[in-house]
């Protein structure tokens, strides 16, 4: 009897010192096996030569990651993806704080206006890719006809087909989609700063610049970060749009990295070698999520 | 005694006669399509599910053989739609996954080669025989045929659609008498569908300073995914090779492809602003709506610009068709239209139920029912077998359906094939990046460098020594390069 109490003592014992890892334990099995085997599958993957051709899975060493330093095609298309990445995300994040701005002051409908705002965040980028692609068709879109407009004359501007129109195009789609949702992390971040403080640097006879840049921009400063942070990533992955939009072209002049794995892996079927531009991709993204985490001091 | 043996004799010969006649033929007692049927009851209940190509070309599973198969056998068909450049990299990643998602592939023949190295594809011919398919298939044309159906000597594809790019223009326009004087006058020879891309320039160029805007001479697609077609076609007529077959070293960048290049872009000026975007239903409207004269279509464009189908709900968003009984048909400048794409029916080596399946695809490709499906005006089967080609049904559709289909055979004859090697799809794509990056502005000498240095590079990842054979093997096809 003593025995058993003792045992019984021993499981209470052990329930109240681990229960919190026991609850824990599904949700970390579930995200093990849907996050970690299949980066462990990619990894192993990498370092053989499966190619459409051949389900090949010898060992090829550090080969394909060594091809990936004389890869040119690689390069460019990281830079396409920086190139995009440097543009779109200080619009998204000026226009959005300009916007959170203006609606910080009350107005008249002010929640219809804001859910008409965040309508495109809602759409499916596959989506607002093709919808883009037809506005600015030469034949059928409206873009040229409302330059036509304007201009008092015909306008042809083959946006989609010529290099120097592509990326504009592209980015007009990427700004007008994911604005919105900088507007709305904003626009949350600035209702929650604490209104006296404004105040009282007003009555101080302190700018209006001077006050955001002193006062509401340290306020706001971690939510701005993972805001930035969250769209760095997703424009760092950017796919669907420009698939939609141009699948990478005219020739490879808007081929981002992803588009160039995708391309890699499903249309010339280089299994084990995008397994390796994968795992460059991880490796870049973690060095900068890690840095720009470490910089502002969330992640400790 | 003799009249009397001789008299017996006639009657004997009659009455064996008339038995024979009266018992009909085997073929005619039981057509392949019957055979199928026949023996596919026995999997009623199940389902096949086949990979089709999105939009009217679903439509024939969808609205009509599906649902007659399952009215005659009690045999379901699922279709799953896929857009054309995606169909073959899912056929391949379910097989690569063993997912058996697919019973009945319905590929591009160019890819049958990659399909059955990967082991994706049951061969047909024990079924073939087994069901008495042999003689018909004999009926099928024979560039489809002897190109379209076997990899080495094994049969894994009924060639199924007899896509070729032929050209399309406004006869009323050509045959106009001023319009003829006027070009004579200018070029010194009559105007007439172009024998030569020189011509269609000329043609082309004089219809467009003459009618622009109301009318441009020409417009043909240029989107990716389409466009590289039409080079592969133009390139072999002007001389190009793609490959050195020794060395195996990409030869795309030579004179001959370069020139064919440069003729396009040259053409563009003489197309209505923005074709360098057009894909296939804005030259489709344009030509309906009487904006070009002159286009290069897959065979739907004559019929529906004759006006067939014009009432059928499916195909209400084509622009109605101001140009019928205008429209002459004939074989592209060159005379060797590509044989664009394609379909051949196919049994998945993954299916659960492959018999079912290949009686699905011998009932489908059979005389009898591919007939009915080639003049559904709806879906977009173009006719392939000889027996299309001379059907009086097909012939009366519409007053100049007789020479449409001339023309499609004539095409069918001397047509060039799509390129057909080891991963044959990584080079295709390959070739459109770098052929959207000449219509872009690149100089097409460099984008064709570009292109060449990719494929180069594809070469070796698959094998030089490989794909040597692979090349050899469809180079030495009657209809790989024009003779």
């Amino acid at each position: 009897m003593t025995a058993a109490l003792g045992a019984g003592q021993r499981a209470n014992l052990f329930a109240d010192r681990h229960f919190k890892w026991l609850v824990i334990a599904p949700s970390i099995v579930v995200l093990l096996a849907i996050g970690l085997y299949p980066l462990i599958y990619t990894a192993i993957v990498s370092f053989q030569q499966i190619t459409m051709a051949e389900e090949n899975t010898a060992w090829a060493g550090f080969d394909n990651y060594g091809a990936l330093f004389t890869d040119g095609r690689l390069w460019l298309s990281i830079a396409h993806t920086f190139i995009i990445l440097a543009i779109a995300l200080p619009i998204e994040f000026v226009l959005g704080l300009l916007m959170a701005q203006l609606f910080l002051e009350r107005m008249p409908l002010k929640q219809v206006f804001v859910a008409l705002l965040i309508i495109p965040t809602v759409i499916s980028p596959i989506v607002a890719g093709s919808t883009w692609r037809l506005m600015f068709d030469q034949q059928y879109g409206p873009i040229n006809q409302i330059i036509g407009w304007l201009s008092g004359d015909p306008v042809i501007i083959l946006w989609l087909a010529r290099p120097e129109w592509v990326y504009p195009a592209i980015l007009i789609c990427e700004v007008w989609q994911w604005t919105p949702f900088m507007f709305l992390i904003l626009l949350a971040a600035l209702s929650n700063v604490d209104r006296s403080l404004i105040e009282a640097a007003e009555i101080d006879g302190a700018s209006f610049w001077k006050t955001f840049f002193k006062i509401v921009l340290p306020v706001i400063k971690p939510v701005v970060v993972i805001a930035l942070l969250i769209r760095a990533l997703d424009l760092f992955r950017i796919f669907d749009i420009i698939w939609a939009m141009t699948k990478g072209g005219p020739g490879t002049a808007t081929e981002t990295i992803s588009i160039y794995t995708y391309t890699r892996a499903f249309r010339e079927f280089e299994t084990s070698y995008a397994g390796a531009i994968a795992f460059l991709v991880i490796v870049l993204l973690s060095v900068i999520v890690i840095l720009a985490l470490k910089r502002v001091e969330i992640a400790k | 005694m003799r009249k009397a043996t001789g008299i017996k004799s006639l009657l004997g010969a009659l009455a064996v006669t008339g038995l024979f006649a009266a018992i009909p033929s085997a073929s005619q007692a039981e057509s392949a399509a019957d055979i199928a049927v026949e023996a596919a009851k026995k999997y009623a209940g199940t389902e096949l599910t086949v990979i089709w190509e999105a939009g009217l070309q679903s439509l024939d599973p969808l609205n009509f053989s599906g649902p007659k198969w399952e009215e005659l056998t009690g045999i379901k068909i699922k279709v799953v739609e896929s857009q054309v450049n995606e169909m073959f990299p899912k056929m391949m990643q379910e097989h690569r996954a063993k997912t058996g998602a697919y019973d009945i592939l319905n590929a591009v023949p160019a890819w049958l080669g990659d399909l059955v190295r990967a082991g994706a594809l049951e061969p047909l011919d024990d079924y073939v025989d087994k069901y008495k398919y042999r003689e018909e298939l004999e009926d099928i044309g024979d560039v489809y045929r002897l190109n379209q159906m076997k990899v080495g000597d094994k049969i894994y594809g009924f060639p199924d659609d007899g896509d070729v790019l032929i050209l399309y223009y406004r006869k009323d326009i050509f045959e106009d008498p001023k319009n003829k004087e006027e070009f004579k006058a200018k070029h010194g020879y009559d105007l007439a569908a172009p024998a030569t891309w020189d011509q269609f320039y000329d043609i082309s160029k004089f219809l467009t300073d003459k009618f622009a805007p109301a009318m441009y001479g020409s417009g043909n697609m240029r989107a990716r995914g389409l466009f590289h077609y039409f080079f592969l076609e133009r390139a072999r007529v002007e001389g190009c090779r793609f490959f050195d077959a020794e060395s195996m070293k990409a030869t795309v960048n030579g004179p001959g492809c370069v020139k064919a290049m440069a003729g396009f872009i040259k053409e563009n000026t003489t197309m209505p602003p923005g074709v360098e975007q057009w894909g296939a239903i804005e030259s489709l409207a344009a030509f309906n709506a009487g904006q070009i004269a002159m286009t290069q279509w897959w065979p739907p464009v004559g019929r529906w610009s004759a006006g067939y189908g014009a009432d059928v709900e499916a195909l209400s968003w084509v622009p109605k068709s101001v140009v019928a009984g205008k429209v002459g048909y004939a074989l592209p400048p060159g005379g060797h239209p590509e044989l664009a794409a394609g379909f051949s029916m196919a049994v998945s080596a993954d299916s659960k139920n492959k018999e079912a399946a290949y009686l699905f695809i011998q009932w489908i490709n059979s005389k009898e029912i591919s007939l009915q499906r080639v003049q559904l005006p709806y879906a977009l089967r173009d006719p392939f077998r000889k027996s299309h080609f001379s059907a009086p049904s097909y012939q009366a559709l519409w007053p100049d359906a007789k020479h449409y289909l001339a023309a499609l055979e004539a095409g069918a004859k001397s047509g060039v094939l799509d390129l057909s090697i080891i991963n044959t799809f990584a080079y295709e794509d390959t070739l459109s990046a770098g052929l959207q990056a000449a219509l872009g502005g690149e100089d097409p000498q460099k984008a064709l460098d570009g292109v060449a240095a990719e494929w180069d590079k594809l070469t070796e990842k698959v094998g030089v020594d490989k794909q040597r054979e692979a090349y050899k093997d469809w180079a030495s096809k009657p209809n790989a390069y024009p003779n």
